[in-house]
């Protein structure tokens, strides 16, 4: 459905927020995780002491989101920073995970990672497949990069009294339907949400969500893509805000 | 041609099998021997030359062996590209024009550390390399093996990956086997939608009583979980693999499971 979060929360007058939050979203230069971010400061979700760390490979396509964020209000209670890291790298995921730690002595409410970096992978018959070089690059960007880092940050910002901690998977339809031609994107969605449901075991204080957006597929003349419907990223907001979501359950926007 | 229900052995056939040394490979790779026709070949393979050796032994002195099924061995690493090449070169090497069936059993896989939590995970290169054996291994040998074996009349093509329940339930500490058999199974699914005429079978053992069962038993990190594995252990509730391959064989007889769905040992 559709949902403005500010006019619901001025409607409502809803005053929960995010609180004193690091929030930290990958992929964050376009689609999904650029919209995310965009709402997520816009609607003063985060609380002045707020961090929010943009992580993306175009540190030129960050800092125009950057930009964008800036020119909305002028916030210096809440930060933002843009960590220009591949994170199909070991380097890209330790450098992200050490500009995050700097903010580890702050007396933080809210520790919030959005994984949402992510490829599509060639779209290519199953049995084209025969380069394990191929694969293992995909499932390291797709599946390793994901856990590496989420657990660097876990470790970073361990348990304590009066600390959220809250982790999203953007996940797809495709963790669930197999399809055709996609085996690259399917087998790694698949493995990342049991990946997530196995965090949410592990750790009984981390709420864990596995989101899918409501993607759909778009092919152009020049090539294939997936994009998340409109509103789906300010149905992710609402849905941590209320926080009523089951650790480890995997969500789709159209249901919600 | 018999109907499905009267199937009694699966053809003249080429049975490739994966972690085919041990566990449940070994007992796939007996298992199938006894239902194929004299002139079908088992390809074994398996990082381990004296295990595999040793079986080769055994089934060449088995009753199968003495009518006429004959076993290669390659040692390798599916890991490996070389070790791929080297599968599918001795599959087209033992393949001949009169056989009505090539079935590959992708059973080789990894348990990974359970002795560590999933925040633990810090370390790319390590889920890089599980995923790699587990994941990465499994696709590229099947897609190579359809394609030296492509689709034609009088060729019945099988595919069989052994998965598990943690494929579809999260298991506390067991993040790399639980994302591997997830991963792997979708994959599986795809082939399913993409093939028709390809019979995928996504086969759950059940809790055997192998190697990988003591190591699970040592190191799981979930003391409950940990505790449960025991148990089963000293109430002689593990399967054997060769209870559970029984049932594998009977599907594989059948033939009606559905393409790419999740079976289990104990729904049958």
């Amino acid at each position: 459905g559709s949902i403005n979060i500010t006019s619901y929360q001025i409607q409502f007058h809803d005053p929960r927020t995010l609180g004193k939050s690091l929030c930290i979203i990958t992929g964050a230069s376009r689609g999904f995780g650029r919209r995310w971010a965009s709402l997520i400061k816009v609607v003063h979700l985060l609380e002045p002491g707020s961090v929010l760390l943009l992580v993306a490979r175009s540190g030129a396509q960050l800092q125009e989101v950057k930009d964008e964020l800036q020119n909305f209000r002028d916030e210096p209670e809440r930060q933002i920073h843009c960590i220009t890291a591949d994170l199909s790298t070991k380097d890209g995921v330790e450098e992200t995970v050490s500009v995050a730690s700097q903010e580890a002595e702050k007396e933080l409410d809210h520790v919030l990672l959005i994984n949402n970096a992510g490829s599509l992978g060639k779209i290519s018959s199953f049995v084209s497949f025969t380069d394990p070089k191929e694969v293992d690059s995909y499932m390291s960007f797709n599946v390793s990069s994901a856990l590496a880092l989420t657990a660097g940050i876990l470790q970073m910002f361990p348990r304590r009294p009066g600390l959220r901690w809250t982790v999203v998977n953007v996940s797809s339809v495709y963790a669930l339907e197999a399809s055709p031609l996609w085996v690259l994107y399917c087998t790694a969605k698949a493995a990342r949400t049991m990946m997530f449901k196995v965090l949410a075991e592990d750790e009984p204080n981390v709420k864990v969500l596995n989101y899918s957006p409501g993607t759909y597929v778009l092919y152009t003349a020049a090539n294939v893509d997936v994009m998340a419907c409109k509103d789906s990223a300010a149905t992710l907001i609402k849905l941590i805000i209320d926080n009523e979501f089951p650790s480890g359950t995997h969500l789709d926007f159209f249901e919600s | 041609m018999m109907s499905s229900a009267e199937r009694t052995h699966l053809g003249r056939a080429l049975c490739i099998i994966t972690g085919a040394s041990r566990g449940f490979g070994r007992a796939t790779a007996l298992d199938l021997s006894r239902i194929v026709q004299p002139g079908s070949v088992l390809v074994l393979v398996a990082r381990s030359e004296g295990d595999l050796r040793a079986l080769q032994a055994e089934l060449f002195e088995s009753e199968a062996g003495k009518a006429g099924v004959t076993v290669r061995v390659v040692v390798a690493d599916v890991g490996e590209v070389r070790g791929l090449e080297d599968v599918v070169k001795a599959s087209k090497e033992a393949f001949s024009p009169d056989m009505e069936h090539m079935i590959l059993v992708n059973n080789a896989a990894s348990l990974g550390d359970v002795s560590r939590l999933t925040k633990s995970f810090t370390d790319m290169a390590e889920v890089d390399s599980y995923l790699s054996l587990n994941i990465s291994s499994a696709l590229c040998l099947t897609a190579r093996v359809l394609q030296a074996f492509p689709q034609r009349a009088g060729l019945r093509r099988t595919v069989v990956n052994i998965t598990s329940l943690c494929a579809i339930q999260p298991f506390r500490s067991w993040v790399l086997y639980c994302t591997g058999k997830a991963g792997r199974e979708m994959m599986f699914r795809v082939l399913a939608e993409e093939e028709p005429d390809v019979r995928v079978l996504n086969y759950s053992p059940g809790p055997l009583d192998t190697a990988m069962q003591r190591e699970v038993r040592a190191k799981t990190a979930d003391p409950e979980l940990k505790e449960s594995f025991a148990s089963m252990f000293t109430h002689g509730q593990l399967l054997t693999c060769e209870e559970s391959c029984a049932k594998m064989m009977k599907l594989l007889l059948e033939d009606s499971y559905t393409s790419g769905a999740h079976v289990d040992v104990f729904e049958l």
